[in-house]
C-alpha cells in the first residue's frame, strides 16, 4: 500500500514533465515494487516499456523520487506482465459460443491451470445421503478450518462415488470463500508422477518443488497409485511434511484406507492415519434416487417417478454409470419425444452388462460359499441355520440376476427344492436390497468376485 | 545519412518488417520504419510494441546517420519506381528518395523518438533449427489456435522443449494439434527444458518472413528473440500457464478407421456442400462395415450421403463434426493412409499418421441433439 502511494506521487509529478501520449503508452501499469537500501524497483509492463523509461526517464524518475525520500541512491526496472483482469470479452465471448453452440469442447480445458481445479465440481453441488455423510461433514470442517481441524484429510471409496467430486468441490469453495487469498492446487497422482518424471527429465525438479510446495491446500487424487513409484514416493513424502509441518491443509482421495494401500510406505501410511479417515461407501437407494432428482433440476428437465425409481433401483454400483444412463435416457427423450419403461430398461441393461467370462452356475455357488466361508455342499443342503439360509437366497438372487436361470432350474441346482422357493428368494432380494444397506454391498462384493474370475 | 540501395534490397526489406508497424493514436511513430546505418548495413526495424522486426540490408553507405519515416509510404513508392539505384539521404528531418528520373521528400522523425528495440540478455543459449522444419511444424500447428480474450494462455503456440525434443502445440479448445521434432533436427545449448507461449501474431509473422536457412531461438522470461539470416524478430510472450494439454489425448480409441487420405479429403468437400451455416457433417459406420458414411443436410437445400471405403475395428458410431475443423487438420498430413480414431459422440477424436507418430490433431465432435 505504502509503495503505491509513493509511485502515485511519482507518477502525478512526472505526468507534468512528458507529453500525455508519452506517459500513457510508457508508464501507464507501471508500479513500485520495492524499495530497500536506496534501490528502489519498477515494474513496467513489457520489454519496449522497460528499455524507453530505463533510457529515457530514469532520471526524472530518480529525482523524483528522492524528493519524497532522499535515501534513495538507484533505480532499477523489471519487466512485470501483472495478469490484467478482463471484464471486456464478454460481448465476443457470447459471439463465439452463439455460432458454436454445438460444437463440444475439451471438457480438462476448462480446468483453472494455475489450481487444476474442474469449476464444474462444487460443494452446493454434492449430493449428501447416510452412506457420505461423513466424508461430506469433514470436507465442511475443512472448509471451515484450512490445515487445523482435520489434517490430512484422507478420503476413500469405491469408483464412481463422487471422491472426486467431493475434494475438488472443497477446493473450490475455498477459492471462492477466500477469494483467491489462499493457494489451493489440485492434482491426480498420475499428473504428480508426470511431473516428477518431467522434473527429473528436464532438470526442472526444484519449479516442480516449488509449484507443489508453494500452496496453502494441496488436494491428491487416487493416491493409491503413487505406491511402488519410489521417485515420486520420495517426493510426495517430503512435500507432504514441508506443508504439513507448515499447517497446509493436506486433502487426499483413495479407492482404499491407506493400510490397504500394499506398495505404499510405511512412513508415508502413518502420516496418512494422523489425520481424518473418511470413507464413502456404496450410495444407498434414497441417495441414487436423490442424485437423479438433482442431476434433472441441474438440466432443467423432468422424467416420469417410475422411470426414476427404477434406475435408481438397477444401477446399484456406480455414480458414474448412473449419470451415464440418464444422459443416453435423456437423449431417447428429446430425440422420441417419448420414454417408455421398456426403453429405458434396455438402456440400463446395455449400461449394466458386464464383460462376464463365460461362468457358470456351479461356479457361481461356489464363489458365494467361498465368500461366507461354507461348503458348496452346505448351500445346497437341507440346512436350514440362519447362516447358511442367507447365503442361499443371495446365491438364488444372482443365479436369476446374472445368468438368468429359470426359476425351477435354480431350484434344482440348489438342492431340488420347489420353484416357488426361488420365485420368493429373489422377489425378497430384490426388495430388500434398496432397504438393507448391509446385504447390498455383500451382493456387491460377491458380484466383483464373480465379475473379476 | 547518406545511402545508395538497390530496388530488390529496399522492397524486400520494407515488406519483411511491414506488418510489425502499426497505426497507434498515442503513439504515431509506430506507423514508421526506422532507417539507421549499423555495422556496414543498413537496419530497417518496425514495431507495434508487442515484437519488433529488424531487417539488415546491403548497400552503400556513404555517410552514416539514421531517420524514421512512414512505412507505407517508403513501401509505396519503392514499389512503384522503375529504377535500379534508389539514393536516400537525410536533411533537417526529412528524407530525400531520388531516382535518375523521381525524387520525393518524405517527411520523418528522428531517431530519438522512435521506441528503443528490447535486447536480449541471455544470448549465450540458443536453440537452432532448420528454417524448413521450423516453419512446416508451425503450419501444423496453427490453424488450431484462435486469439482468446478470455484465455489469453491458449491464444498463442505453445513451444515445449525437453532436451531431446521440442513439441509444439495450438489449440482452440475444440481442437488440438501436436507436433514433436526430434533432438537430431536442431542444435541447442540449453541446458534444462522450458515451456514458452508464442503469441499467434508472431507465429504468422514468423512463417510469412522466415527464409531458407537456419533459425536461431534465443529466449529471456519474457522475451524471445528469433534470428534468420538477416532478419531479426523479437516479441513479447504470452504470460501464463499452458494448459495441461497431455489429458486429452485419447489414449485408446473405441473405434479406430484407416482411410485414404484423398478420400477422406474428397467426402468432407463433397458432402458439405449441404452442410449449411453450422458446418456440421455426420460420420457414420456403413453396416457392412467396410465404409464409412458421410452425411449432410439442410432445410433449405437437401440432403446427401456418401460412401467412402475404410478398414474399421471396434465398435459402430454416428458421430457428428464441425467440417471446417475436420479440413483444418486433413490439410496437415500428406501420407497416402490415415488413422482416424473415434470415441463416441461426446468425446475428442484424433487424426493421425500410422506411421509417423510425430504429429496427430485431436478434435470434440458436434453435439448432436
Amino acid at each position: 500500500m505504502e509503495f503505491d502511494q509513493i509511485w502515485q506521487n511519482v507518477l502525478g509529478e512526472i505526468e507534468l514533465q512528458v507529453s500525455k501520449p508519452n506517459y500513457v503508452t510508457w508508464l501507464k501499469n507501471s508500479r513500485l515494487l520495492d524499495k530497500q537500501e536506496g534501490v528502489a524497483l519498477i515494474s513496467l509492463p513489457n520489454s519496449f516499456a522497460k528499455e524507453w523509461v530505463e533510457n529515457k526517464y530514469q532520471k526524472l524518475i530518480l529525482n523524483s523520487l528522492r524528493g519524497l525520500d532522499e535515501t534513495t541512491k538507484r533505480v532499477q526496472f523489471t519487466v512485470h506482465n501483472k495478469p490484467t483482469t478482463l471484464n471486456t470479452p464478454k460481448k465476443t465471448r457470447e459471439l463465439a459460443a452463439a455460432n458454436l453452440k454445438t460444437q463440444l469442447s475439451f471438457e480438462e480445458l476448462k480446468v483453472d491451470p494455475e489450481t487444476n481445479l474442474n469449476p464444474r465440481y462444487t460443494l452446493g453441488s454434492f449430493v449428501v445421503g447416510k452412506t457420505n455423510e461423513l466424508a461430506y461433514a469433514a470436507a465442511s470442517a475443512v472448509v471451515e478450518e484450512i490445515g487445523r481441524k482435520y489434517n490430512p484429510l484422507f478420503i476413500y471409496g469405491g469408483v464412481g462415488l463422487g471422491k472426486t467430486h467431493l475434494i475438488q468441490g472443497i477446493g473450490n469453495e475455498i477459492k471462492k470463500k477466500y477469494e483467491n487469498n489462499v493457494r489451493v492446487k489440485y492434482v491426480s497422482s498420475e499428473k504428480f508422477t508426470n511431473d516428477v518424471i518431467y522434473g527429473i527429465r528436464n532438470k526442472r525438479m526444484e519449479d516442480m518443488k516449488e509449484k507443489y510446495r508453494n500452496v496453502d491446500v494441496l488436494i491428491i487424487d487416487d493416491i493409491q497409485f503413487i505406491g511402488g513409484k519410489p521417485s515420486t514416493e520420495e517426493e510426495f513424502f517430503h512435500t507432504f511434511n514441508s506443508l504439513y509441518e507448515n499447517n497446509k491443509q493436506i486433502i487426499i482421495s483413495s479407492d482404499r484406507p491407506p493400510k490397504f494401500i500394499p506398495t505404499l510406505e510405511e512412513r508415508l501410511r502413518s502420516r496418512f492415519e494422523g489425520g481424518m479417515i473418511a470413507d464413502m461407501a456404496w450410495p444407498d437407494y434414497e441417495l441414487r434416487f436423490a442424485i437423479l432428482k438433482t442431476k434433472l433440476q441441474e438440466k432443467g428437465v423432468s422424467l416420469p417417478e417410475n422411470i426414476l425409481e427404477f434406475i435408481a433401483n438397477k444401477i446399484q454400483r456406480n455414480l458414474r454409470e448412473l449419470e451415464g444412463v440418464l444422459n443416453r435416457v435423456l437423449f431417447y427423450q428429446y430425440t422420441k419425444k417419448e420414454v417408455s419403461l421398456k426403453m429405458v430398461e434396455e438402456i440400463v441393461n446395455e449400461t449394466v452388462q458386464q464383460p462376464t467370462k463365460n461362468i457358470n452356475p456351479v461356479q457361481l455357488i461356489k464363489i458365494v460359499a467361498d465368500y461366507f466361508q461354507i461348503l458348496p455342499t452346505e448351500l445346497i443342503g437341507r440346512c436350514r441355520q440362519k447362516n447358511v439360509v442367507e447365503p442361499r437366497q443371495i446365491a438364488m438372487y444372482l443365479l436369476r440376476d446374472i445368468l438368468g436361470l429359470s426359476y425351477p432350474d435354480i431350484g434344482q441346482r440348489l438342492g431340488k427344492r420347489d420353484h416357488t422357493t426361488a420365485i420368493y428368494a429373489y422377489r425378497k432380494l430384490s426388495e430388500e436390497i434398496n432397504k438393507n444397506q448391509d446385504l447390498n454391498q455383500k451382493i456387491i462384493a460377491i458380484k466383483d468376485l464373480i465379475y473379476k474370475e | 545519412m547518406i545511402l545508395v540501395v538497390l530496388k530488390n534490397n529496399l522492397k524486400d526489406g520494407l515488406s519483411a518488417i511491414e506488418r510489425a508497424s502499426s497505426e497507434n493514436n498515442n503513439l504515431p511513430i509506430l506507423k514508421n520504419v526506422l532507417i539507421k546505418t549499423f555495422n556496414n548495413k543498413i537496419q530497417l526495424s518496425a514495431t507495434n510494441l508487442e515484437l519488433a522486426i529488424t531487417k539488415f540490408v546491403s548497400g552503400k553507405i556513404v555517410e552514416e546517420g539514421s531517420i524514421t519515416v512512414p512505412l507505407s509510404t517508403l513501401l509505396t513508392i519503392t514499389n512503384n519506381i522503375n529504377n535500379e539505384k534508389i539514393n536516400l539521404e537525410v536533411e533537417n528531418n526529412t528524407l530525400k528518395f531520388k531516382t535518375d528520373n523521381y525524387e520525393a521528400v518524405i517527411q520523418g522523425l528522428p531517431e530519438e523518438e522512435f521506441p528503443i528495440i528490447p535486447k536480449i540478455e541471455n544470448t549465450n543459449n540458443y536453440l537452432q533449427i532448420g528454417s524448413e522444419i521450423f516453419k512446416d511444424s508451425l503450419l501444423k500447428v496453427i490453424n488450431a489456435v484462435q486469439p482468446s480474450e478470455i484465455r489469453p494462455e491458449i491464444g498463442g503456440v505453445l513451444l515445449d522443449f525437453q532436451i531431446t525434443n521440442l513439441k509444439l502445440v495450438g489449440t482452440d479448445s475444440f481442437r488440438l494439434a501436436e507436433k514433436t521434432i526430434n533432438e537430431s533436427n536442431f542444435k541447442c545449448t540449453f541446458q534444462r527444458g522450458f515451456k514458452i507461449i508464442i503469441p499467434l501474431k508472431t507465429a504468422q509473422e514468423l512463417l510469412r518472413i522466415i527464409t531458407d536457412g537456419e533459425v536461431n531461438l534465443f529466449i529471456d522470461p519474457n522475451q524471445i528473440l528469433i534470428k534468420n539470416n538477416d532478419l531479426e524478430l523479437i516479441s513479447r510472450l504470452i504470460d501464463g500457464v499452458y494448459p495441461d494439454y497431455e489429458q486429452i489425448i485419447p489414449k485408446d480409441f473405441k473405434t479406430e478407421t484407416i482411410i485414404e487420405k484423398e478420400h477422406l479429403v474428397s467426402a468432407v468437400k463433397l458432402v458439405s456442400t449441404f452442410s449449411g451455416k453450422v458446418n456440421e457433417i455426420k460420420i457414420k459406420v456403413g453396416d457392412s462395415k467396410k465404409n464409412l458414411e458421410f452425411y449432410s443436410a439442410n432445410q433449405y437445400i437437401g440432403e446427401n450421403k456418401y460412401l467412402v471405403p475404410a478398414k474399421i475395428k471396434g465398435e459402430a458410431f454416428e458421430t457428428s463434426f464441425n467440417w471446417r475443423y475436420l479440413m483444418d487438420g486433413l490439410k496437415n498430413f500428406n501420407s497416402k493412409e490415415l488413422v482416424f480414431g473415434v470415441n463416441g459422440d461426446n468425446r475428442p477424436s484424433i487424426l493421425k499418421n500410422s506411421t509417423d507418430s510425430s504429429y496427430f490433431y485431436i478434435l470434440m465432435p458436434t453435439k448432436n441433439y
